[in-house]
């Protein structure tokens, strides 16, 4: 019971870095955080279910849910997917200018224009 | 530190909290049912122990394909976005630590690379490629499988970049493969895919053909890094 | 056990996300991924645990580093 509460702490640390941190690089931490802690979240609650790992070489009445495993291992490669193109905008922005502070870029944008 | 001058953004947080407590806080018993339906029949319909392997490839590999496409696209997308950036910062900051440095002449191209580095990545790299080929082939009887095999692959690949002694006209030549390579595991993949559709009328009928996933992965890492590693 | 190593994680979090030092900060996400691993080991779900540490410690990492290396390692 315990541990759903300490991943919503986990999930408010992240939500509130990803909304209120003006360094885009901090709210791309912020999102791979917030994809572990969901993840986090889904493994231990199947896993509520049995005590043995799911193959079939084992007594299969015991058994955590595999359904929860296939998903989030999608979850994790996508969350890789997200970091990598996110990563490579926020270093686009970076190099165009020179800054990580939002306020800053969009005050760059307004120069620009 | 902050100027709470924002409430659209209070309440976006608020919004979020308000969707996403009820998956924290929620008391309801996880279901079995599906459990118990896998325990039964997962090896019987797909003949893999791992069972999580058994859905991967095998209840949903047809997602799994459109996932590998994700893949895909985010790769593109990152290479298109990564070679848009001028390649102006040779960053002379970089302390050169002399105690473990090559010799003068190679120092000059790798500010940070020492004789630790290349000994330890070239001793490390080819552990890692067996054990990445390992992970792969038995996905279906042990943890692991396309994915997780392809990325253990990748940092192998990354550890023989790094501790590699030579220039960078190599890595480039190594880059071109890699695409070449990543591209025609992908057509295997289809192909794998398509042809159960020919000779059985179903797409992706036996779960097995669908290895080739890994090098997808691999390459989607390896296209990353190798930008960097061309250094 | 599990508990011990969610409060670490929060920990590790934290660090990862208050630090003024971009280089330091994507070590703890690191720890932070291996951690979770751990975690993912001890809920007996063995096939995301190997998924987590190859994919989120290994090779987020090393895009993190990547693109630190093109901006420079302070949080600006």
């Amino acid at each position: 019971m315990i541990s759903p509460l300490l991943l919503l702490i986990l999930f408010i640390i992240s939500l509130h870095a990803l909304i209120f941190n003006p360094s885009l690089m901090k709210k791309v931490f912020a999102l791979n955080i917030l994809n572990s802690a969901i993840v986090l979240l889904f493994i231990t609650q199947g896993a509520s279910l049995g005590s043995r790992a799911p193959f079939t070489t084992e007594s299969p009445e015991q058994m955590v849910d595999p359904v929860v495993q296939a998903l989030m291992l999608t979850a994790i490669v996508i969350g890789v997917c997200v970091t990598s193109f996110s990563l490579a905008l926020v270093v686009h922005l970076h190099s165009r200018y020179g800054s990580f502070d939002y306020r800053h870029i969009r005050k760059g944008i307004a120069n620009d224009r | 530190m902050k100027r709470w001058s924002n409430p659209a953004q209070i309440l976006v947080s608020f919004i979020f909290l308000l969707l996403f407590l009820p998956l924290f806080l929620s008391q309801e018993p996880w279901p079995t049912a599906a459990r118990d339906i896998l325990a039964e029949e997962a090896e019987k319909q797909t003949g893999a122990e791992n069972i999580v392997s058994a859905m991967y490839l095998g209840y949903r590999a047809f997602d799994t394909l459109g996932e590998t496409i994700v893949l895909l696209i985010a790769l593109s997308g990152t290479m298109s976005v990564v070679s848009l950036l001028k390649r102006n910062s040779e960053d002379v900051r970089t302390p050169v630590s002399l105690d473990f440095s090559l010799e003068e002449e190679k120092r000059a191209h790798h500010r940070l690379r020492t004789h630790l580095l290349e000994v330890v990545t070239g001793k490390i790299g080819p552990i890692i490629l067996l054990f990445g080929f390992y992970v792969v082939m038995h996905g279906h009887l042990s943890p692991g499988g396309g994915f997780q095999g392809g990325a253990i692959i990748a940092s192998g690949i990354i550890f023989f970049v790094l501790g590699n002694p030579h220039r960078r006209e190599e890595s480039e030549i190594q880059r071109t493969t890699l695409h070449l390579i990543e591209s025609s595991a992908f057509l295997l993949f289809l192909l794998a895919a398509l042809v159960p559709l020919f000779m059985t009328g179903e797409v992706l009928a036996n779960p097995f053909e669908a290895k080739e996933i890994y090098i997808i992965a691999l390459n989607t890492f390896i296209g990353l890094k190798v930008e960097p590693g061309s250094h | 056990m599990e508990t011990t190593l969610l409060i670490m994680l929060i920990g590790l979090a934290s660090c990862a996300l208050l630090s003024k030092d971009l280089l330091s900060g994507i070590i703890a996400l690191g720890a932070f991924s291996l951690f979770s691993a751990v975690i993912f080991l001890l809920s007996h779900a063995p096939d995301v645990a190997i998924t987590e540490a190859a994919v989120g410690a290994g090779l987020t990492t090393i895009i993190f580093v990547w693109a630190i290396r093109h901006t420079g390692r302070d949080d600006r």
